[in-house]
């Protein structure tokens, strides 16, 4: 699963009005913002206590699925160990982030690394602030896992259970690992970072977990999934075609390998909810428009690193900026997403349904709409200081 | 079609503080409750707000876009003090409303001003205030 996102925060506003956070100089649509819980905020009348890192603040919400449908899932699991399991990659034929780095064990190790600090010293700040906060969030994977393992019907009940779904959560996971594994070396001996102020905002982040909405369902959790790989595949091919255009064509290919992974996992899941868009056309639909009513909300939006009360707004305004990830990309994968699952063909839907496939049909160019607006509309940003990079300011 | 005495507009005046220029094109400006003819419309009340009320066909017009984003039926009530989350507004459409009172009086609202709306009202005085301004 591609909760890898260094992205913008898309998660519904605190009120159910048109809320927003108190800094507005961002070029994305800020009524997208988390529905966070900063300490000190003026919400709750508290007095902010120091190094508190942000948490949720809705009501979670548990088992909305209604349990005889957990039966599905059982019925699924030999049509998930033919097609699902087969896009995992086996391990002797996938990569290790040793490929990609300087090999310690051979006498050039000291020049090789001189060569990527070399590249690295191309690289602008911004940049690096995004690969950082992506390279962050790939480290929270514990968050994911767990995520997975909440859903009912498909859940690892011993974490070593046979069943398809457990095996596919399991391999998934430790595929993911690898990007992390792999961005943390990189960043560690890039030299342009300051390691341990990623290293605490990472341990806060795990701290923090997430709550995606997903209440225990495997509608709302792949269909989740599936919005998150695509994403952070887009999001990884832009870091990629960056560091191409910065000339560093080792971090390119790192990026470029690490999306490449996405796209599979994308593939998988996407294939999961076509299935249940055949099994229960009405049931999936009204889970597809529920997501996208609640947002698909950034697994990296808790974010702290124990100074920035803001730090996920001011990355995801970076990754904007850039390009790397931006509102625009989240009405695209919207649509892919109605596309690759034919949402305007179902038929036979309850009226409630109807409703829901009216809703997400129309819901890209509502955001389109909006994110041009917000364009059009856009501030002189500030620069602010990041203490992953030092305290060197960086241009939202 | 009722409309305002003068009484009441002098009042409302005074209670606001609109510039002089303001007032007496209130007076000139047709001070009837110039709305479709929809039965479902009633008068806002008149209140004695500290803050400026906003004219009755500033409200109308909030209606009707309000009416047509969530696409409400005819029979469904919708007045100055209709809160938008209470008539199914979700934030999307609320922006969306927004955006479509910005595009009916020329106006740009900034974002922390939309964060305060609510109500049908709260929408009016914005936008008459924005109005002002220009």
């Amino acid at each position: 699963m591609a909760l890898n996102m260094n992205a913008i925060n898309f998660q519904s506003p605190k009120c159910p009005s048109f809320a927003l956070p108190p800094i507005a100089s961002h070029r994305s649509p800020k009524f997208f913002m988390a529905s966070t819980l900063r300490s000190g905020s003026n919400e709750v009348e508290t007095v902010k206590k120091p190094f508190s890192p942000p948490r949720e603040v809705h009501v979670q919400v548990t088992h909305s699925m209604p349990p005889q449908k957990i039966e599905i899932f059982k019925a699924m699991e030999d049509w998930a160990e033919n097609n699902i399991l087969v896009h995992l990659k086996p391990v002797e034929k996938c990569w290790q982030p040793q490929d990609f780095l300087p090999d310690p064990a051979s006498d050039g190790f000291h020049d090789q690394v001189k060569e990527l600090r070399e590249r690295a010293k191309e690289i602008p700040d911004d940049y690096f602030v995004v690969l950082v906060g992506d390279m962050i969030t790939e480290e929270a994977l514990p968050t994911y896992q767990t995520m997975l393992n909440t859903l009912d019907g498909v859940r690892d009940e011993t974490g070593a259970s046979p069943t398809s779904w457990a095996v596919w959560t399991r391999a998934w996971t430790a595929e993911e690992n690898r990007h992390g594994d792999l961005l943390n070396k990189y960043l560690y001996l890039c030299g342009r970072v300051d390691m341990r102020q990623i290293e605490k905002t990472i341990q806060y982040l795990i701290g923090s977990g997430m709550d995606p909405k997903s209440e225990n369902s495997p509608y709302l959790g792949f269909i989740y999934t599936s919005f998150q790989e695509r994403a952070t595949f887009i999001s990884h091919g832009n870091t990629a075609r960056h560091a191409r255009e910065h000339g560093d064509l080792k971090l390119a290919q790192i990026c470029g390998t690490i999306a490449s992974d996405e796209k599979r996992h994308e593939t998988a899941y996407t294939k999961i909810v076509e299935k249940l868009f055949e099994i229960d056309p009405d049931g999936t639909v009204l889970a597809f428009a529920d997501m996208m009513r609640k947002k698909i909300s950034m697994p990296a939006h808790l974010m702290y690193d124990g100074r920035d009360d803001n730090l996920f707004d001011h990355f995801s305004a970076v990754a904007q900026r850039l390009g790397v990830y931006t509102a625009r990309d989240y009405a695209d994968i919207l649509e892919h997403l109605v596309g690759r699952w034919k949402v305007e063909n179902l038929t036979g839907l309850s009226a409630d349904g109807q409703k829901a496939q009216d809703y997400v049909c129309g819901l890209p160019p509502r955001i389109r709409r909006l994110e041009e607006r917000a364009q059009g509309r856009a501030k002189q940003a500030p620069r602010i200081p990041f203490s992953w990079i030092y305290d060197r300011e960086v241009l939202l | 079609m009722a409309s305002f005495t003068a009484s009441s507009v002098s009042f409302s005046a005074v209670s606001c503080s609109f510039k002089q220029n303001k007032v007496s094109s209130l007076g000139k400006a047709s001070l009837s409750f110039s709305g479709n003819g929809s039965p479902s419309r009633r008068l806002p009340a008149l209140r004695f707000r500290v803050s400026c009320a906003a004219k009755p066909e500033t409200v109308n017009k909030v209606v009707d876009i309000v009416r047509k984003q969530l696409a409400l039926p005819a029979d469904r009530d919708v007045s100055g003090e209709s809160k938008f989350a209470t008539l199914g507004a979700d934030s999307l459409d609320t922006v969306e409303i927004v955006m479509g009172l910005e595009e009916e009086f020329g106006i740009s609202v900034e974002e922390e001003s939309a964060q305060s709306i609510t109500t049908v009202q709260d929408a009016a005085d914005l936008i008459e205030k924005l109005l002002e301004k220009k």
